[in-house]
């Protein structure tokens, strides 16, 4: 159970990394564009002047923080794709299209609720907020995760669905999105009963903190960080930032609520002589382990890594470690080890809190726009003066949460074996890498031939054979694959193509390559679908497995392309038992306009008649495809043929493979049609759509499923 | 297992006819039938297999049956091989 949770939390973890590299742009955009469109920071530093609202300068920081925050607004929707993408297991376009429908029904479902009972007002307050237009609960990115998860999930199960004939056009991935709208539908109603009393605890919590000093601090401090992952951090922190929750006070003759405004109020005010920490408490703890904890935790990631990852982790971790630095935005950092690794969250979390309580403790009175970056530290701290905000402890404590952060993580990351990003198991590699480069060099040279094969080979049959690959997927460096039966894997044969590591965690493998990963992912891939693998198969499990074995190497329908122009003739009118009566295997004639034949697909030439009246290629899906130039000519014994390509050969579709004298072969007294036909067609699936009337080289002929 | 060895007569050889009624003889029985030339052996059942062997006329091959039924099969294939090649 515990191993099938790994497997599932691996791959939600690479799913979300797509949406997670937009993140640090992102954040980026808005931090600087929003702390100079912020009206009180440009009144307080007289930048008004400047920076005025309608003026150039304006317009363009105001255009960074909208686009800034169009990511962050839409983050649910973008992990409800995202996730949906990273979970399917094929066809993942249209598990991308359902994530979408799906997010949008959800909200919509639950939007039409709130309205039926009355409107955002009859609602808890910040229980609510705007989606895509959409008014809806405040879900956050929970929100997308859930329908990511679950539009995956229906999607692995659905996207093969055969459908009674009526509908069948409705069949397949068609149903992913139908099925994923109904589905939603029902869990946004669900939601809108089951959400707020989530929200309800959370604000619950909130009050208990309020009223417990320095340990309610640290306590709101380590829910804060928990929360964030849940996108429920908003719910619980606004309440003290924008509320009387977060404390009242009289400021220059006006009461002032919520620990942000009183600050606020108190920057602008001019009789401010120390900020009032009692406000500050919510916000302050954020610098210290934003500034100056998080990156360091990252350099432990860095430090950790692979010497050969580095460059490839370097790159992510200091975009990452910088806009946490910066902006005070840390999700593109926290969720780089949130799924990996939990536990380091988890202490994350508790030294978080720890961090609001020695701020509330030092009396530190700095505030925030939004987050804890030095943007915000300089404008609201530093440039405040030390003796209204005392921002000094802020860099004492955050040097020494360097210094923790930095050992900590690390030691968690060697001692604990965490898989964070560029972390490979043992390092017998040295010289299985020098074979791996001799690899790759003698694969680039034949590029995709057969030494690549060679190579997929391994990996199948290190994996214990093509039955027993459940999915494979890649990170930055590793093959991820998930196994039925882990005990059947062979380190050796995997190490052999290439791999400098295995690492296995029950149901899931990683096999560590290094950045050329994904070449050898779509090897993989290529190869699993060609029918090299059957000849595999048959050294690895029982012959007597072999049949059911190939059906599934050609699960997926084959598309075949017209042979030559002309009239097509269904194969039960051809004037030929042999034929009609598909004892050669089922497929489709056509009558010829002209005197060419032509390849229906990729694939190789296996032979041609002595005869030169019918060649035999097999395509790249293992199909056995045999082409009889008219009937009875073998008789003909090669006149009016002429072949353009020899056994043996690779041909791509479309190309010339025999051309014929139409009107010298009529007159000898033989007929043209020419049958197209699957020889091993039992093996492979079956014929399900040919088409009708006249056609041309390029038109699809048929399908094989 | 049986053997039996046998010289094609036919003026054209095992092309696409040929090869495709053979399969569906061999299909009806439950053993295994290996066609042989040259050193390189196909099962019969496999119909492109048996075409890429470019099997003419005066060529010998040599045909194994193999299974339960393998003396009923041999003899028939034999006949088959006879009537047909």
């Amino acid at each position: 159970m515990k191993d099938k949770i790994f497997g599932v939390l691996q791959r939600v973890g690479r799913s979300f990394m797509l949406p997670i590299a937009l993140l640090p742009v992102a954040g980026l955009l808005l931090g600087i564009g929003s702390s100079f469109t912020n009206a009180t920071t440009l009144e307080t530093y007289h930048l008004t002047h400047i920076i005025r609202e309608g003026g150039l300068l304006y317009t363009i920081l105001d255009v960074m923080s909208q686009t800034g925050s169009a990511v962050f607004n839409n983050l649910a929707l973008l992990f409800a794709m995202g996730v949906a993408i990273g979970m399917a297991k094929k066809e993942k376009e249209v598990a991308a299209l359902s994530g979408a429908i799906a997010y949008l029904i959800m909200n919509t479902a639950i939007s039409a609720l709130i309205t039926a009972k009355g409107g955002v007002e009859a609602m808890a307050a910040n229980s609510t907020t705007s989606v895509l237009g959409i008014t809806t609960l405040q879900m956050g990115v929970f929100g997308g995760i859930i329908v990511g998860l679950g539009v995956a999930a229906l999607h692995n199960r659905f996207y093969k669905i055969q459908l009674p004939q009526v509908l069948s056009f409705f069949g397949g991935t068609r149903f992913v999105p139908i099925v994923c709208s109904v589905v939603y539908l029902g869990v946004g109603v669900l939601m809108f009963y089951l959400w707020p009393i989530v929200q309800l605890g959370i604000s619950k919590l909130g009050i208990l903190v309020l009223n417990s000093g320095y340990a309610g601090t640290w306590i709101y401090g380590i829910i804060e960080r928990a929360l964030i992952p849940f996108g429920l951090h908003h719910v619980f922190y606004m309440p003290f930032w924008q509320t009387e929750l977060g404390g009242a006070m009289l400021i220059d003759g006006t009461i002032v609520q919520g620990a942000q405004n009183i600050f606020f109020a108190e920057l602008a005010s001019k009789s401010t002589e120390v900020f009032s920490v009692s406000a500050t408490r919510f916000m302050s703890g954020k610098f210290p382990f934003m500034i100056f904890g998080l990156p360091a935790a990252a350099y432990a990631m860095y430090k950790a890594a692979r010497p050969e990852k580095k460059k490839v982790v370097g790159g992510l971790l200091l975009s990452a470690a910088l806009t946490s630095m910066l902006t005070g935005i840390t999700e593109p950092l926290e969720f780089t080890f949130l799924f990996v690794a939990p536990a380091m969250y988890a202490v994350h979390c508790v030294l978080a809190g720890l961090s609001y309580m020695l701020m509330h403790i030092c009396g530190v009175g700095v505030g925030m726009t939004f987050s804890g970056g030095v943007i915000d530290l300089v404008l609201f701290g530093v440039l405040q003066g030390n003796a209204k905000t005392h921002w000094i402890w802020i860099v004492i404590v955050g040097l020494v949460y360097a210094v923790i952060y930095y050992m900590v993580f690390y030691l968690m990351i060697t001692k604990g074996d965490l898989k964070t990003p560029g972390r490979e198991a043992d390092d017998e590699e040295t010289k299985l890498y020098t074979r791996q480069d001799m690899n790759e060099a003698k694969a680039t040279k034949t590029s995709n031939g057969k030494s690549n094969d060679h190579i997929s080979a391994l990996i199948v049959r290190g994996l214990g054979g093509k039955k027993n690959i459940s999915d494979i997927d890649c990170c930055a460096t590793r093959l991820r694959i998930t196994v039925y039966q882990p005990e059947k894997v062979i380190d050796a044969l995997l190490k052999e193509s290439g791999a400098s590591g295995v690492i296995h965690k029950g149901n899931g493998i990683q096999v560590i390559y290094g950045p050329h990963v994904s070449v050898i992912k779509s090897n993989l891939e290529d190869f699993m679908e060609s029918a090299d693998t059957d000849t595999l198969e048959l050294g690895v499990s029982e012959a007597a497995e072999k049949a059911p074995e190939k059906k599934e190497v050609l699960a997926n329908s084959i598309q075949l392309f017209a042979h030559m122009s002309g009239q097509v003739v269904p194969l039960e009118n051809v004037e030929d038992d042999v034929f009609s009566q598909k004892i050669l295997g089922d497929g489709v004639a056509i009558e010829p306009s002209e005197g060419k034949l032509y390849a229906p697909c990729d694939g190789k030439i296996d032979s041609i008649f002595e005869t030169k009246h019918a060649v035999n290629m097999v395509s790249k899906e293992g199909a056995e495809i045999l082409m009889h130039i008219g009937i009875d000519t073998v008789k003909l014994a090669g006149k009016y043929f002429e072949t353009h390509v020899s056994t043996g050969q690779e041909v791509h579709k479309g190309d010339l493979l025999v051309s014929f004298d139409m009107e010298g072969i009529k007159e000898a007294g033989y007929k043209l049609t020419t049958p197209l036909i699957i020889c091993n067609i039992d093996e492979i699936g079956e014929v399900t759509e040919t088409a009708k009337g006249n056609i041309c080289p390029g038109e699809t002929l048929m399908y094989i499923e | 297992m049986k053997t039996f060895n046998y010289t094609i007569t036919d003026q054209v050889g095992i092309h696409a006819r040929p090869a495709g009624t053979l399969a569906k003889k061999a299909k009806e029985f439950e053993s295994t039938i290996t066609l042989e030339k040259a050193g390189k052996s196909v099962n019969v059942t496999k119909i492109m297999a048996v075409m890429g062997m470019g099997i003419k006329c005066g060529d010998t091959v040599t045909i194994t049956v193999e299974g339960a039924d393998e003396e009923v099969a041999a003899a028939t294939i034999e006949e088959f091989f006879k009537a047909n090649l």
